[in-house]
């Protein structure tokens, strides 16, 4: 999940706090119309109701309780898969005669980091590809050590990015890089 | 901030998949009148004993709304953010923390400078380094001088002006 999804998730569950911790605090404080604040949480009449209503009400609640856990489920594996969108699978060329040029995405990466970590300023890379597979969007991320040169080592990257273009036919449709640098030696 | 959502989401999650399985299994065991695990006879008690007014209710229902409001600050606040563009054109970023901690060094290298902190914001499309500092207000120049000169060196882009803040160091009585 992204930073921002995350922001809105939490947004909503404060406004939900808010809401209802202002609605519970009315009805305590006895300015909430319809509301005695003299009753009980639970009145005689819900429990009546409730028990009227079985085994239909136990079995919404056993149906809201799933719903939860699965929610929670798909949270949960969200938060553990990482970043989305990554383009897996194969990339395919169709050729000037009839066949294809094959080629699985995972062997792109990997032949662009070992590129980029040819630079001795590289520490270390991260290439994430996502998008069609024609122009794909490329995400790097580079750690560069303390003395790397930071000017040879972004065109280094861009060279990279060059080769890996006229390699694959997949120019990037959009090139993001972000370089974290090594604190200096001290 | 971004880690603690992620570590709250988490719990979040955890906290939804057991509490929902839970009850599912409750409600459903209910439903067929087997034997529950959960005994809640003690909850639906204390329920129905407990009325809008008792100071319980005004404690838990202000600690939502405070806890509402705390959490909507937080996350409706403007964040620092985490990389900073160095170039318009070609897309490549600084990693923000790296830069700070790399202009901090570069500052307290000055002769006469001591603990330095970076401070880096954008600031109308610009970046704005901050630097605190403890050392001889003289100093005050050299330290822009280095930090222009490490920014250079990260290639990032030439800030319009840097705040220096130097605290006079403190003589031992």
């Amino acid at each position: 999940m992204t930073n921002a999804a995350h922001r809105l998730l939490w947004t909503v569950i404060a406004l939900l706090l808010v809401a209802g911790g202002a609605v519970a605090l009315a009805a305590s404080l006895g300015t909430l119309p319809g509301v005695d604040p003299a009753a009980a949480l639970l009145s005689a009449d819900v429990v009546d109701r409730w028990r009227t209503a079985a085994p239909w009400s136990t079995l919404a609640v056993a149906v809201v309780g799933a719903l939860f856990a699965l929610a929670g489920q798909r949270l949960l594996a969200r938060e553990l898969r990482g970043p989305g969108g990554t383009l897996r699978g194969t990339l395919s060329h169709p050729g000037r005669r009839p066949g294809r040029t094959r080629l699985p995405a995972d062997v792109l990466t990997d032949a662009l980091v070992r590129d980029l970590s040819g630079n001795p300023g590289v520490r270390r890379a991260r290439v994430v590809l996502t998008g069609p597979a024609p122009h794909p969007d490329v995400w790097i991320r580079v750690d560069l050590t303390a003395d790397a040169p930071a000017a040879g080592v972004r065109e280094h990257v861009h060279a990279a990015v060059r080769r890996f273009a006229a390699t694959t036919h997949c120019q990037p449709a959009h090139l993001d890089v972000t370089a974290r640098i090594e604190p200096a030696p001290q | 901030m971004r880690t603690a959502n992620r570590i709250a989401s988490v719990l979040l999650g955890a906290a939804l998949l057991v509490g929902g399985a839970v009850t599912a299994v409750q409600a459903v065991l209910l439903t067929v009148h087997r034997r529950a695990p959960l005994d809640t006879t003690g909850w639906w008690d204390a329920l129905s004993a407990t009325r809008w007014r008792d100071p319980t209710v005004r404690t838990v229902a202000t600690a939502s709304l405070l806890l509402g409001l705390a959490l909507l600050a937080a996350q409706l606040r403007r964040w620092a953010p985490v990389r900073l563009r160095a170039d318009e054109h070609d897309g490549w970023y600084l990693h923000r923390r790296c830069v700070e901690r790399r202009l901090a060094d570069a500052a307290a290298a000055v002769p006469g400078v001591r603990r330095a902190r970076a401070r880096l914001r954008r600031h109308h499309g610009q970046w704005r380094p901050r630097i605190r500092a403890s050392g001889d207000p003289a100093a005050r120049a050299e330290i822009e001088f280095a930090v222009h000169q490490e920014l250079h060196r990260l290639t990032a882009p030439r800030p319009a002006r840097v705040d220096v803040r130097l605290l006079p160091r403190r003589r031992p009585a």
